[in-house]
C-alpha cells in the first residue's frame, strides 16, 4: 500500500514536471478557427491577430524566455470538425488553451473543453449560449443579449422607433441575434413586424429585403456576419425607407467606406489600437487591422498574460491553471479594458453612426 | 407590387443560373462526366475579369480576357485531367472524385491568391436602377437577363445550326458510333468543354458584380443549376434553362407564403416529388 502510495505521489509530482516548460521550451498553444470556406474570409483575420500578438511577445525574447507558438487547425466553421481537431490538439500534442471562433464550432468543443480541462478561447462568436456552455470556455468579448440590450433601448427610446424588421443569417450568432433583440425591443415596448433569414455566406438579400421592407417597419435590425456592404447597396437600390440598425459586425472598414451605408448606426464593442499598431498590421498582412484581428490580439494577450502569471508563480501551464489565474488577475489592460467578473468580458459598448464614410460615436455605455 | 418585385428578381437570379444550367448541360450531356470543377471555373471566371479591371483594361475588354481563361482552363482539364483519366479507363465516379478534387485546389487557389475576403468590382454604373412596372431592377440585373437569353439562343443556335454542334449531339446521342464514323468523340469533348467554360464565366462575373465575389461561390450556385439541367431533361438546352428560371422564380415567390427558412426546402420538395412522376425530366425524349 506504501508503495502504491509512494507510486501515484512519483507519478504525480512528474505530471506536473511534465506540464512546467523547462527553461527555454516552446510553449504551444491552439486555435480551430476557419481558415478555408465561406467563413475564411474572418477565421483568416483571427488567425492574424493571434500571431500578431504572439509575434510581438516573440520578439521581445518570448515570456520569461519562453517562445509561444499557435498551431492553427482549420475547422472550415464546422461543428464536428472542430471536435476532431480539439482532440487532435489536446490528446496529441498535450495543448492546455485553444483559441475558438463561431458560435456552433465553440459549442461544440465546449463540453470537451470541460471533460478535458483544456481552456477554449473565444475571441469573437456572440452567441448567449457560450456564456455557460463551459466553466472552461472564456469568451473575451461580449455575448449579444448584452450588446442588443443597448441597440433595442436606444432604437426605441433615443430614436423613437416603434416598429422593427429584422433580418438575420441563419446560424447560432444569428438566431442568438434575432431572438435577443426581438426580446429586448419588445420589452422596450416596441413591436417586429417581420423577419427573415439569409444563408450564411450568401449575399443575396433582395428577396428577403423586398419582403421586409414591404411590412413597412421604421427601423431594420441586421444581424449578419459577412456581406454587409452587398446589403448596403441592395438597400438602396430597393430604395428603402426605413432606418438600418446593426450591433458590432457592421464594424466593417469597406461597409464604412461604402456611401450606401450612410445613416446606418450600430453598437460597438470598443477596442481600440494604439497609433502605429495598425499601419504596422497592414504592413505585415496587407489587410486591415480592423475588428476581428483586433479582438484576437485582444485574446492572445490575455491568454499570454495568465502564461506569465503562472511562470512567476512556478505553477505548471494546464488549462486548469490558465483559468484560475484568468480570474486572479480579473482585469486585463489590453487593446480594451477586459474585465472578467463571470466566463464572458465585460467591455465598454458605444452606440456609432456611419456618417460620410466614418464611424462616429454617438453615446458610450460603459461596462456593467 | 411584392409579387411583382420578387418575380422579376427570380427571373433575373434565373437568368444567371440558366447560363450555369446551360453550359453544363453541354458539356454533362456531350462527355456524360459530371463536371463538379465547373463550379472552380465559374468562380475563376470572376476573379479573372476583376483583375483586369483592376489593370486598366475597360470593361469589355476585361470580360474577353475572362472568357478566353475559363475556355483554355476548360479545355486542358479535359485534356489533361479527364481524358488521361478516361483513357487510363478510370470509371466515372473517378473522374467525379477528380473534379471534386480539382475543384478544391483551384477555390483554395483563387482563395490563396486574393484572400477569402468578398471582393466588390466597384462600377458604379452596375448599381444604377431603372424601374419596370413598379418594381426597381440594377443595370446588373438588366444586363443579366439579357446576357441570359443571348446565351441560351446562342447554345440553341450553336447545338443546331453548326458543324461542330451538330458533332457534339451525335457524340452525345452515341459516342461509340461517333467514334467509328471518326466524328473524333475526343476533340468534341475538347471544345465542348471550352465552349462551357466560356459561357459559365458570363454570369461568374455578372453575379458578383451584383453580389460581390467569393472564391466559394460557385457551388450553390452550380447545385442548383445541376438540379435544372436533371429536372429539365439531361442534354435539353430548353430544359435546362427553363428549369433554371422557374426554380429561381419559385423560390423567391415562395416568401409570399411562408418564411425564407421553408422556402428553399419547400421548391427542391416539388423537384423529388416531379421526379418521382417525370424520372427523364421535363424535356426528355
Amino acid at each position: 500500500m506504501r508503495q502504491l502510495r509512494r507510486l501515484a505521489f512519483f507519478a504525480a509530482a512528474l505530471g506536473a514536471l511534465a506540464s512546467l516548460p523547462a527553461a527555454a521550451d516552446t510553449i504551444k498553444l491552439g486555435a480551430v478557427l476557419p481558415l478555408t470556406g465561406p467563413a475564411a474570409v474572418v477565421g483568416t483575420q483571427e488567425q492574424r491577430g493571434i500571431q500578431y500578438a504572439v509575434d510581438e511577445v516573440n520578439a521581445k525574447g518570448g515570456i520569461a524566455g519562453h517562445k509561444i507558438e499557435v498551431i492553427f487547425e482549420d475547422n472550415q466553421a464546422k461543428p464536428d470538425q472542430s471536435v476532431l481537431l480539439f482532440n487532435k490538439l489536446v490528446d496529441l500534442q498535450k495543448i492546455p488553451a485553444i483559441f475558438t471562433g463561431y458560435s456552433g464550432p465553440s459549442l461544440a468543443m465546449a463540453p470537451l473543453a470541460t471533460r478535458k480541462k483544456t481552456l477554449l478561447v473565444n475571441g469573437g462568436a456572440q452567441a448567449d449560449a457560450l456564456d455557460k456552455a463551459s466553466p472552461y470556455l472564456i469568451n473575451t468579448i461580449p455575448v449579444l443579449a448584452g450588446e442588443l440590450e443597448v441597440l433595442a433601448t436606444y432604437l426605441f427610446a433615443d430614436a423613437g422607433k416603434k416598429t422593427a424588421a429584422i433580418l438575420f443569417e441563419n446560424n447560432a450568432a444569428g438566431i442568438a441575434g434575432r431572438d435577443d433583440f426581438l426580446g429586448s425591443f419588445e420589452k422596450a415596448g416596441g413591436k417586429i413586424v417581420a423577419q427573415e433569414p439569409v444563408p450564411f455566406g450568401d449575399t443575396n438579400y433582395r428577396p428577403a429585403l423586398l419582403k421586409l421592407a414591404a411590412a413597412a417597419p421604421e427601423v431594420l435590425f441586421v444581424v449578419i456576419t459577412s456581406g454587409t456592404p452587398q446589403l448596403a447597396d441592395q438597400i438602396r437600390q430597393i430604395d428603402a425607407k426605413f432606418m438600418v440598425a446593426g450591433n458590432t459586425f457592421f464594424s466593417d472598414p469597406e461597409l464604412i467606406a461604402n456611401p450606401n451605408a450612410e445613416g446606418f448606426i450600430h453598437t460597438q464593442v470598443l477596442i481600440n489600437a494604439p497609433e502605429g499598431m495598425a499601419a504596422a498590421f497592414k504592413a505585415k498582412y496587407g489587410t486591415e487591422f480592423d475588428f476581428f484581428p483586433k479582438q484576437y490580439y485582444n485574446a492572445a494577450t490575455v491568454v499570454m498574460s495568465c502564461i506569465e502569471k503562472l511562470l512567476k508563480d512556478g505553477k505548471p501551464i494546464t488549462g486548469e491553471n490558465l483559468r484560475a489565474a484568468l480570474f486572479e488577475i480579473k482585469t486585463f489592460k489590453g487593446l480594451t479594458t477586459t474585465v472578467f467578473n463571470t466566463n464572458t468580458a465585460a467591455t465598454q459598448i458605444n452606440m456609432n453612426r456611419i456618417t460620410a464614410k466614418a464611424d462616429t460615436t454617438i453615446k458610450v455605455i460603459p461596462p456593467k | 407590387m411584392l409579387w411583382l418585385n420578387l418575380l422579376l428578381n427570380g427571373i433575373v437570379w434565373g437568368c444567371a443560373l440558366g447560363m450555369v444550367a446551360v453550359s453544363f448541360s453541354l458539356i454533362f450531356a456531350t462527355t456524360r462526366f459530371f463536371h463538379v470543377a465547373h463550379a472552380a471555373v465559374y468562380g475563376l471566371g470572376g476573379y479573372i475579369t476583376w483583375s483586369a479591371l483592376k489593370h486598366g483594361l475597360p470593361e469589355w475588354a476585361a470580360l474577353v480576357v475572362g472568357v478566353a481563361v475559363c475556355a483554355a482552363v476548360g479545355a486542358a482539364i479535359q485534356k489533361l485531367l479527364y481524358e488521361r483519366l478516361d483513357r487510363s479507363g478510370a470509371t466515372h465516379l473517378v473522374i467525379l472524385i477528380a473534379s471534386l478534387g480539382l475543384s478544391a485546389v483551384m477555390q483554395n487557389g483563387v482563395a490563396a491568391i486574393y484572400t477569402s475576403n468578398i471582393l466588390q468590382f466597384g462600377l458604379p454604373w452596375g448599381n444604377r436602377t431603372t424601374t419596370i412596372g413598379g418594381a426597381l431592377l440594377t443595370n446588373t440585373q438588366l444586363l443579366t437577363v439579357v446576357f441570359g437569353l443571348a446565351s441560351y439562343a446562342g447554345a440553341m443556335w450553336f447545338a443546331h445550326r453548326t458543324v461542330l454542334g451538330k458533332r457534339m449531339r451525335a457524340v452525345a446521342s452515341n459516342p461509340f458510333l461517333a467514334e467509328i464514323t471518326r466524328l473524333q468523340p475526343r476533340q468534341v469533348h475538347v471544345a465542348v468543354m471550352a465552349i462551357g467554360s466560356a459561357m459559365v464565366c458570363i454570369p461568374g462575373v455578372l453575379v458578383p458584380l451584383d453580389l460581390g465575389l467569393q472564391p466559394f461561390g460557385g457551388v450553390p450556385i452550380l447545385l442548383t443549376a445541376t438540379i435544372a439541367v436533371i429536372a429539365g431533361g439531361v442534354g435539353s438546352i430548353t430544359g435546362a434553362f427553363l428549369l433554371a428560371v422557374v426554380i429561381a422564380v419559385l423560390q423567391n415567390l415562395s416568401l409570399l407564403i411562408m418564411p425564407g427558412e421553408w422556402s428553399i426546402g419547400i421548391t427542391f420538395g416539388i423537384f423529388v416529388i416531379f421526379m418521382l412522376f417525370r424520372p427523364r425530366g421535363l424535356f426528355s425524349s
